[in-house]
């Protein structure tokens, strides 16, 4: 296991075949990424327009290195309670009354309170101990003996105080749990952990500092061309230089949102499911929706189909 | 190479990346897994290490580009320099005169050129050429050109071309490497063999003398490059800095490209740090954990219940801005700044008056700051400033908005041309709002000169500030943040 682990990470080359054997195209950058992530011990903040695959290399990692992917989804108000861990109540209320019953056979035989305080220490605090412990995300991936990914996703939708909830997380691979103690991660088998970003704000320099800072932007045609071969294998060769041309142009254009690759992808599908062979003005005026998310960048666009559909055939 | 990293760092923060020790330490953990052969992978893996959102990603693209530019050795030499060395050595044990030829033949792009072509023609002749002495002849004429730019850079660091400041240094710095790297014993050199009489002498001498004019051309390009790299970016700075302290009505207009980016720059800074700001509030969520553990001490009985969902506090403020002629540059620059503020304080209320109070919240708004500013001077500029008629329509149209929350600027330096004050409006603000904030840019010791009404004002604000120049500005929002949140 561990055996296998260290040879798809042992150089760059054998990280891109082997996310490409996972239909994961990555170009250099990212591959020296997840390289130097797993050589330095540190932690990825992955960043880039939502849709260019920043979640699905986290995945992608996990798979090839067959390890679980432990998923951490960020919105406000996320806190230590959901993200690290959080005691069982009603276990621990059950538990003081148990004692509350057996009190009486605990304290048999102690004279005055100093006694029966001393006698009390010497029973054993279970009430917050791992016993009672829920372990959430976070914690469980520390616990991960094997080594896991970490996903921790969009870590700009959380608060700020979750940040640095997470710095110690991500520096030491400890958490510490002030009833607890610390707890650490296997020395050998750091959980290898990404952050996503779609920049909806600004990451604080501590989080950052403390990251590799891969930024993801949208592929060229040639790389685009082959990851809608990996994902979508059935579209002809003319068909997937068409398409891809055609939306990288598009790219081009002032929208309100362009197309990611995962749009890419889902036109590609529908262009499939409906025959398409080659692309023409009125095919793609009706698919329209499936790359575009705006009503107005639909309608800036549709005057536009016809030019950038010749472009798109002239292209080959 | 540790101290070219640093070096590389430095160049960095100057252009503004921000790059800490501790980065720069992991940079070079990093390295030592990476290595430094492949040129790519190297500057991937720093990329990645030094520098951390899409602007200081294309920073660091064209500093890397700058500071590593062996472009134009590399290309050609990187395999000539590696395979070929060994042989270099060679062909120098067989016949030393030989190696005259060998920076052209080594295809070096600008240099070599002619080298070559009268290397090829005196091929025979060169037998009978002595070989050069001085160390940087020997180098010029035998050296690889990557040895000839490693020997450059290691003189350009000797004589620190790096402190390099102004353009007018240039032409010292190129002196100063060409010293450091042996410039005088190649000279001596050249006079010494023009002066012999030998044919083999003489040529020699013509060549060290075209390889040195190459070369200090070279090393001119270097030092440009170097200047460029260095102090480009810290003469910005410099100007930055003074910028700041200049007083605003002295700016002149083509200086307000650069201010605003100033202080779209010092609004970022104030965004990061406040937006943070959080207080708990009483609603939402029952948080369990945090009840059950405080009212432990209490034997479980929960009475101090603790809630989970926090509010953020968004100070209001609204502004009032005196727009005639004198303080109208001022006013410009709070609402330029007030505006950069937008995602923490998105409740700015603004108002512009000379004499008549106008609200301009929607057009400042709407459209950009340069028109907005031009239409408010247009609408409100002209006429006599009424400080008591501004505050009878404040008092008229807004007062009933004013609560507790609200904070109220008022910038302006509170000449009334000797009109009624009112200042009994100020003080029914000063009762009503959070906080009443007088600015004056002119200094304190003028504020009761002449029809100055400061005397009757100061007293029911919270605060009053002078409030000249860009500091100034920034010291006042930042503790207008730190008060309403």
């Amino acid at each position: 296991m561990s055996l296998e682990r260290d040879e798809h990470l042992s150089s760059i080359e054998s990280i891109q075949s082997g996310l490409e054997s996972l239909n994961y195209i990555s170009n250099l950058q990212i591959a020296t990424a997840v390289f130097l992530a797993y050589r330095l011990d540190k932690p990825v903040l992955i960043e880039g327009p939502p849709g260019v695959g920043k979640t699905e290399l986290a995945k992608s990692v996990a798979n090839m290195l067959e390890l679980e992917c432990i998923r951490l989804q960020c919105y406000e108000g996320l806190d230590e309670s959901k993200a690290i861990y959080e005691w069982k109540y009603g276990k621990q209320l059950l538990y003081t009354q148990v004692l509350k019953e057996t009190l009486g056979e605990i304290l048999e035989g102690a004279t005055g309170l100093t006694e029966s305080v001393a006698k009390l220490h010497e029973f054993g605090d279970v009430f917050f101990s791992e016993e009672f412990l829920e372990p959430r995300p976070l914690l469980k991936a520390l616990k991960e003996e094997k080594g896991c990914v970490l996903l921790i996703d969009e870590v700009d939708k959380s608060d700020h105080e979750f940040e640095s909830l997470l710095l110690e997380m991500l520096s030491d691979y400890q958490l510490s749990i002030p009833e607890i103690g610390t707890i650490k991660a296997n020395p050998k088998r750091k959980p290898l952990v990404f952050l996503t970003s779609n920049n909806t704000r600004e990451i604080s320099d501590a989080l950052k500092r403390r990251c590799l800072h891969l930024y993801i932007p949208f592929p060229d045609a040639d790389l685009e061309s082959q990851i809608v071969h990996a994902r979508v294998p059935e579209v002809p060769a003319e068909l997937r230089r068409q398409l891809v041309t055609f939306i990288q142009e598009l790219r081009t254009l002032d929208l309100k949102k362009v197309p990611a690759i995962s749009e890419t992808i889902d036109w590609a599908k529908t262009l499939i499911l409906l025959h398409t062979e080659s692309l023409d003005a009125d095919m793609v005026k009706q698919t329209l929706n499936v790359i575009l998310k705006f009503q107005e960048d639909i309608e800036t666009v549709e005057g536009e189909v016809q030019m950038l559909t010749n472009k798109a055939l002239k292209a080959q | 190479m540790e101290k070219t990293l640093v070096d590389f760092v430095k160049v960095l923060r100057t252009a503004e990346v921000k790059v800490s020790p501790a980065e720069t330490l992991d940079a070079m953990t990093a390295l030592k897994v990476v290595g430094y052969e492949d040129r790519v992978l190297f500057k991937n893996t720093l990329s990645m290490l030094l520098s951390k959102n899409p602007e200081e990603k294309e920073t660091f693209e064209s500093c890397f580009e700058k500071f590593f530019t062996f472009d134009d050795v590399m290309p050609a030499n990187e395999d000539a320099t590696s395979d070929s060395e060994p042989d270099d050595q060679f062909e120098d044990e067989r016949s030393d005169s030989n190696a005259s030829g060998q920076p052209g033949g080594k295809g070096s792009g600008q240099g070599g050129g002619q080298g070559n072509a009268s290397g090829e023609s005196t091929e025979e002749d060169d037998q009978d050429m002595p070989s050069p002495t001085s160390a940087l002849g020997q180098l010029l004429l035998q050296g690889s050109r990557s040895d000839l730019m490693i020997k450059m850079a290691e003189a350009g660091r000797a004589v620190e071309v790096n402190q390099i400041v102004v353009f007018t240094q240039k032409g010292l710095y190129t002196r100063k490497i060409m010293d450091q790297m042996g410039l005088k014993a190649l000279q001596d050199e050249i006079t010494e063999l023009q002066n012999d009489t030998g044919a083999g002498e003489r040529r020699l001498a013509g060549k060290l003398k075209r390889a040195r004019d190459q070369l200090r051309d070279q090393v001119r390009d270097y030092v440009e490059k170097q200047f460029f790299l260095h102090a480009d970016e810290h003469g910005k700075q410099l100007r930055e800095e003074l910028l700041k302290k200049v007083k605003l009505s002295n700016l002149e207009k083509r200086n307000f490209k650069d201010v605003q980016e100033i202080v779209f720059k010092m609004a970022k800074k104030l965004v990061s740090i406040h937006s943070k700001r959080r207080k708990t509030y009483k609603r939402g969520h029952l948080d369990l954990r945090k009840t059950l553990r405080k009212n432990m001490q209490y034997d479980g009985v929960f009475f101090d219940l603790k809630w989970k969902a926090v509010k953020v506090d968004r100070p209001k403020v609204m502004c009032i801005c005196d727009v005639s002629g004198s303080v109208s540059n001022y006013s410009r620059f709070l609402l330029m700044f007030l505006y950069s503020l937008a995602e923490i304080i998105p409740k700015v209320r603004s108002f512009a008056f000379s004499s008549d109070l106008g609200e301009v919240t929607q057009l400042f708004r709407n459209s950009n700051l340069e028109d907005a500013m031009a239409k408010t001077m247009r609408d409100y500029g002209n006429g006599s400033t009424d400080y008591g008629q501004m505050l009878l329509d404040f008092r008229r149209t807004c007062m009933d908005d004013v609560d507790n929350k609200t904070t109220i600027i008022i910038l302006g330096d509170a000449r009334n041309n000797y009109g009624d004050p009112k200042a009994e409006i100020v003080r029914e603000m000063y009762e009503k709002a959070k906080r009443v904030i007088w600015l004056n840019p002119e200094p304190r010791s003028n504020w009761q000169v002449g029809d100055a009404e400061m005397k009757k004002y100061a007293p029911n604000c919270h605060q009053t500030e002078v409030c000249n120049s860009l500091t100034h500005l920034e010291r006042v929002v930042s503790n207008l943040l730190k008060f309403t949140a």
